[in-house]
């Protein structure tokens, strides 16, 4: 599957005009501009308080934006119309503290959204939350609660929670920065894997070797501000900016 | 001590009891109903709610319970709300209890990381389905100690709806102790099925704590 396989005239998958947010006296998001096509990987980098997650977080309306727009294929995302549940829905997100649902088993977490939110039926949501389990390793997992299974694990669940919505879009919030180092491996291969199948990612990380690897772009921020994007080889071979240079130099020492 | 006395204490006493129980699990059932409500509007984003939430649970938490049955026993029919005892004492001790209730809730919702409250968000669930699927059922748990002290402290509160002609185990020794002039034979054996009663709650609420505590 060829990933960038945009057609001319097609809306972007998602696309952010103007977006902008404050935390009291702080701006940290200012004046962001950026456009994800279908099946693309955009990895975003930068310093810790530049607002990487915060511009996920507006995405999914974890935090309201301020000024500026945000468009799901093409349509607006506001939160007063119709819409806009339909639209989030589109959106998976992955947090950095994987947030399991602690009171229910592995498959309980994967089935909650189809049957609370979709409104399906048992037996389907069982389904597809075990062929899910099976994609994320963990079939065998299944009636485990959370509290059982190690950091990897749960991430790995909380992957097959986000899918089990089948959202076009899925948002990761440094999905590994939680966890022991000999257990990033076991996320990040299943985070390729979905890149493979073509799935529409925006991943905030520090594994630059996943960047470099995996993303069609990657977008460096600071400030609140985009300084620079660029195909992975470009970024990281040649900066334009001297603080990307500055950044990837401490992050790759 | 006269054990014959006592003897004879026992079945008159329990009959006492009895509608004590009656009273409390009444008043914990409407308390604990109304205090999820309160709770809720509590830590509403709607202001008025939340205000009118927080008004209650000051006023209900900063007068004592005996002045608000004598309000709403004495004080209703001068309203034209003539209740019955039984009535006034549950409405009086469910009104009181729900306040604390409220803040037990309200603590135990928030004590919930604020995680599950976005993870819920993100699958698209409205508030309303987060709470019930998953908020609530974890606050559950973590609820069950403090709620057991305040169902007992509220067993034990119930013995004040003597003072409004009700006839529960407080009032029955009373009346005993009247008649019979034993203080102390009526006194302990009123004790003792306070006793009784609370230790049943302690063992009852320990057994759900347990058995809510499988998954942690």
């Amino acid at each position: 599957m060829n990933k960038v396989s945009v057609k001319a005239g097609e809306s972007p998958m998602i696309f952010i005009e103007n977006l902008q947010k404050s935390f009291g006296n702080l701006k940290v998001l200012d004046n962001i501009n950026l456009a994800v096509s279908l099946g693309e990987v955009v990895v975003i980098i930068g310093p810790s308080g530049s607002g990487k997650s915060t511009l996920l977080r507006c995405i999914k309306y974890l935090e309201h934006p301020e000024s500026g727009r945000i468009f799901v294929e093409g349509q607006p995302l506001e939160p007063k119309n119709r819409s806009f549940r339909a639209l989030q829905q589109e959106i998976g997100m992955v947090f950095q503290h994987f947030n399991l649902f602690p009171h229910m088993t592995a498959l309980e977490n994967v089935m909650e959204g189809p049957i609370t939110v979709k409104k399906m039926r048992r037996e389907e949501a069982e389904k597809i939350a075990m062929d899910l389990l099976g994609k994320v390793g963990l079939a065998d997992k299944r009636d485990e609660y959370p509290s059982r299974l190690s950091g990897g694990q749960k991430q790995r669940v909380a992957i097959a929670r986000a899918l089990a919505m089948q959202p076009k879009v899925m948002l990761f919030d440094e999905p590994t920065s939680a966890l022991d180092p000999e257990l990033v491996g076991e996320v990040l291969t299943v985070m390729k894997g979905l890149a493979r199948d073509g799935m529409t990612m925006m991943v905030v990380t520090h594994e630059m070797g996943f960047a470099r690897e995996v993303a069609d772009r990657v977008v460096f921020m600071d400030g609140g501000r985009i300084l620079e994007e660029d195909v992975p080889l470009n970024i990281f071979k040649a900066p334009r900016h001297e603080r990307t240079k500055s950044f990837l130099e401490k992050i790759i020492a | 001590m006269d054990f014959e006395y006592m003897k004879n204490l026992i079945p008159i006493l329990g009959l006492g009891a009895v509608t004590t129980v009656e009273l409390t699990i009444l008043s914990v059932f409407f308390g604990t109903l109304l205090g999820l409500i309160l709770a809720l509007m509590k830590i509403s984003s709607n202001i008025l709610f939340s205000r009118a939430a927080g008004f209650y649970i000051y006023v209900m938490r900063g007068t004592p319970l005996l002045l608000q049955l004598f309000a709403i026993y004495y004080g209703g029919p001068s309203l034209g709300i003539n209740l019955p005892p039984f009535v006034a004492a549950v409405l009086g001790m469910s009104l009181n209890s729900a306040a604390y209730v409220a803040e037990i809730i309200r603590a135990g919702i928030q004590s919930i990381d604020k995680g599950q409250m976005e993870a819920a968000r993100a699958l698209g669930m409205t508030y309303g389905q987060a709470m019930r699927r998953v908020i609530l059922p974890q606050a559950y748990r973590r609820l069950i100690p403090p709620m057991g002290n305040e169902f007992i402290a509220l067993l034990k509160d119930s013995s004040l709806v003597s003072n409004i002609a009700m006839v529960e185990l407080m009032r029955v020794a009373q009346q005993m102790y009247a008649n019979s002039f034993k203080p102390i034979e009526v006194f302990t054996l009123a004790g003792i099925y306070y006793l009784l009663l609370t230790s049943v709650f302690t063992v009852v609420f320990g057994k759900m704590e347990r058995r809510f505590s499988v998954y942690e």
